[in-house]
C-alpha cells in the first residue's frame, strides 16, 4: 500500500517523530523499527483519514502563492476562512500541502 | 468543539493502530520488546496531551502523568520492561526458558530492552515473543476497552523507575558510540581535552614533547646531534608544541617562519633562540605545513599559552571554528565580504516565506487533492483526507473544497 509521508508533519505526526527520536537517540529503539513505526503510522493515519473522518471543510481566501512540484500543491493563503459544520476559523496565512490522491490508488 | 472532540478520538485510535500493528515488530524477531512499545505509546500520547491535540485520554489519565517522566529518562522505561514482564507476564517466559545459557547472559543485557534488538535477534525472539504475544493478545482483546488495559501497563512502568540504575552500566557497555556522541560530548568536553588529546600528543611526540619542554630542553638539543631524522621531525614538531605550550619562549623562534601569523612571537623568538632557528633554517616549507597540521592536531598543549591559544587554539579546539580563525588571519577581508552577504541573502528571501508561515504562525493543512482548476485568477480545489492545524486546533476533514483568489 502506498502512503504519505505528507502527515509526519501534523501534531500527531511529529509528536511521534519526536518521541522515536528520543528513543533512537537514547538507544531503546533501533533506527530501523523507528521507521517501520513511521511507515505503520502514515498507513493507519491515512485509514483513520478514510475511515473515520466524515467531516466537510470549504476553505476560502486570497492566494498568496501557489506551486505544483513533484505532484505536491502548495498553496499559502492569507485571510483564509476555514468553515465545517460547527465552526469557523479564520487565520492571516495558512499553508495547505497537498499531495495527489490518485497516487494512493495506483 | 465537536470537531477537536472527533480528532482527539481519531488520534487515539491511530495511537492504538500504530501500537497493535507495529508490536509484532516489537515483541518478536528479537525487537525491544512490550516495554519499549510502552514506552512509545506513552510518551507519544503524552507529547499529544502536551500539545494540546488529544483531549480526553481519558482513558489513560494515569498514562500520561506517568509517561511525561519517561521522556525525560529514558532509561527508566529500559529498566521498567524487566520488572514489570516480571511482574505481570514475562516472569513465566524468563523463569522457564532460562536453560540455554547463551540466552541467559544474552537476557542480562536485555535490560535495556534495545540490547535485545541490536545483539540478540534469535536468542531473544524465542523467548520474547511467546510473552509478549499473549500480553499483547491481552492488550489486543481490549481494544476499545483496551484503553483500561493501556493505563495499567502504563502505569507498572512509571512506577518501576527505582531499579533504573542497573541498566545504565549495560548500556555504557554495549553502546559506547552512540552514548558518547550524543549525551557525552558537551559534558565531556573538558574531561575529553584533558585525557584524550593529551594521550595523542604523546603518542606522537612521546619522546620529545612532554618530556622536553617540562623536564629537559637539553635532551632535545642531544638527540638533535645524534639522530637528525628523529630531531628534524621531533624538533620540527617539538618546537612547535614548545612555542604553544611554553608560550614561545626559546623555541618560537626557531618556528617563526611556521607562527607568521604570528609576529610577536618572531620578535620574541629572536631573542632567546639560538640553537634551534638552525635546525628550522634548513626545512622551513615542511616545517609550515606540519605548523598548520600540528596546531591543529594538538591543541591542548597550546592552550596553556594564552597568545598562542588565540591564534592556535581556537582552530585545535573546534574544527569549524578553529579553520575560519585561520583564514581570518590570512585575509580577514575576504571572509568578511564574502560569506555573510550570501548567508543574509538566502536566508531573506527563501526563508522567511516558510519560516513566516511555519514558526510565526504554524497554521498547516495537509491534505491529499482530487481536483485542482483554474479560470483566469480564481483557483478552486477539492481536497480529501486532511489534517488541518488552525489557531491551534487540529481538524480532520474529509473532504474540503477551496476558492481562493489568486
Amino acid at each position: 500500500m502506498a502512503t504519505f509521508e505528507l502527515y509526519r508533519r501534523s501534531t500527531i505526526g511529529m509528536c511521534l517523530t519526536e518521541t522515536l527520536d528520543e528513543m533512537v537517540n537514547s538507544g531503546t529503539l533501533s533506527p530501523e523499527l523507528a521507521i517501520q513505526v513511521l511507515v505503520q503510522f502514515d498507513k493507519s493515519m491515512t485509514e483513520a483519514l478514510e475511515s473515520q473522518v466524515k467531516n466537510k471543510v470549504t476553505i476560502k481566501g486570497h492566494l498568496h502563492t501557489y506551486r505544483f512540484c513533484d505532484n505536491v500543491w502548495t498553496f499559502i493563503l492569507q485571510k483564509a476562512t476555514f468553515k465545517s459544520d460547527d465552526n469557523s476559523e479564520t487565520v492571516d496565512r495558512v499553508k495547505i500541502v497537498a499531495c495527489d490522491s490518485k497516487l494512493l490508488t495506483q | 468543539m465537536a470537531a477537536t472532540t472527533t480528532t482527539s478520538a481519531v488520534y487515539i485510535q491511530v495511537i492504538e493502530d500504530v501500537i497493535n500493528k507495529v508490536r509484532e515488530e516489537f515483541v518478536n524477531n528479537a525487537g525491544p520488546g512490550e516495554d519499549v512499545l510502552k514506552e512509545l505509546q506513552g510518551t507519544w500520547e503524552a507529547k499529544m496531551i502536551q500539545a494540546g491535540v488529544v483531549i480526553g485520554p481519558i482513558e489513560r489519565s494515569g498514562a500520561p502523568k506517568p509517561t511525561p517522566g519517561g521522556p525525560i529518562t529514558p532509561v527508566h522505561d529500559l529498566n521498567v520492561p524487566y520488572e514489570g514482564t516480571e511482574e505481570y507476564e514475562t516472569p513465566t517466559a524468563e523463569m522457564l526458558f532460562p536453560p540455554t545459557p547463551l540466552q541467559t547472559p544474552i537476557q542480562t543485557p536485555l535490560p535495556g530492552t534495545v540490547d535485545s534488538s541490536m545483539y540478540n535477534i534469535p536468542t531473544g525472539s524465542s523467548d520474547y515473543p511467546t510473552p509478549g504475544s499473549d500480553t499483547g493478545g491481552g492488550g489486543g482483546g481490549g481494544g476499545s476497552g483496551g484503553s483500561g488495559s493501556g493505563t495499567n501497563n502504563n502505569d507498572p512502568k512509571t512506577g518501576k523507575p527505582s531499579q533504573f540504575m542497573q541498566p545504565p552500566s549495560p548500556w555504557m557497555s554495549q553502546r559506547p558510540p552512540l552514548d558518547v556522541n550524543v549525551a557525552y560530548v558537551e559534558g565531556r568536553d573538558e574531561a575529553d581535552r584533558g585525557t584524550s588529546h593529551q594521550p595523542l600528543t604523546q603518542d606522537f611526540f612521546m619522546m620529545s614533547s612532554g618530556k622536553r619542554k617540562r623536564e629537559d630542553l637539553p635532551p632535545q638539543y642531544h638527540a638533535g646531534g645524534f639522530i637528525p631524522q628523529q630531531d628534524g621531525a621531533g624538533d620540527a614538531t617539538s618546537e612547535v608544541f614548545e612555542i604553544e605550550v611554553s608560550g614561545g619562549s626559546t623555541s618560537l623562534g626557531g618556528h617563526g617562519i611556521v607562527t607568521s601569523a604570528n609576529k610577536e612571537m618572531l620578535a620574541h623568538a629572536a631573542r632567546s633562540c639560538s640553537k634551534i632557528p638552525q635546525l628550522d633554517g634548513p626545512i622551513p616549507d615542511p616545517y609550515e605545513d606540519d605548523v598548520i597540521s600540528t596546531p591543529n592536531i594538538y591543541n591542548y598543549q597550546g592552550v596553556f599559552n594564552e597568545d598562542y591559544n588565540i591564534a592556535n587554539t581556537p582552530a585545535p579546539n573546534d574544527v569549524p571554528a578553529g579553520t575560519p580563525a585561520v583564514v581570518a588571519q590570512n585575509d580577514v577581508g575576504e571572509d568578511d565580504d564574502d560569506e555573510p552577504p550570501l548567508n543574509e541573502n538566502d536566508d531573506d528571501d527563501f526563508d522567511d516565506v516558510d519560516q513566516g508561515e511555519e514558526q510565526n504562525t504554524q497554521h498547516l493543512v495537509l491534505a491529499q487533492f482530487d481536483k485542482v482548476t483554474r479560470t483566469k485568477s480564481r483557483w478552486k480545489c477539492t481536497l480529501k483526507d486532511g489534517i488541518m492545524h488552525i489557531n491551534n486546533k487540529d481538524i480532520l476533514f474529509n473532504k474540503a473544497t477551496g476558492e481562493f483568489d489568486f
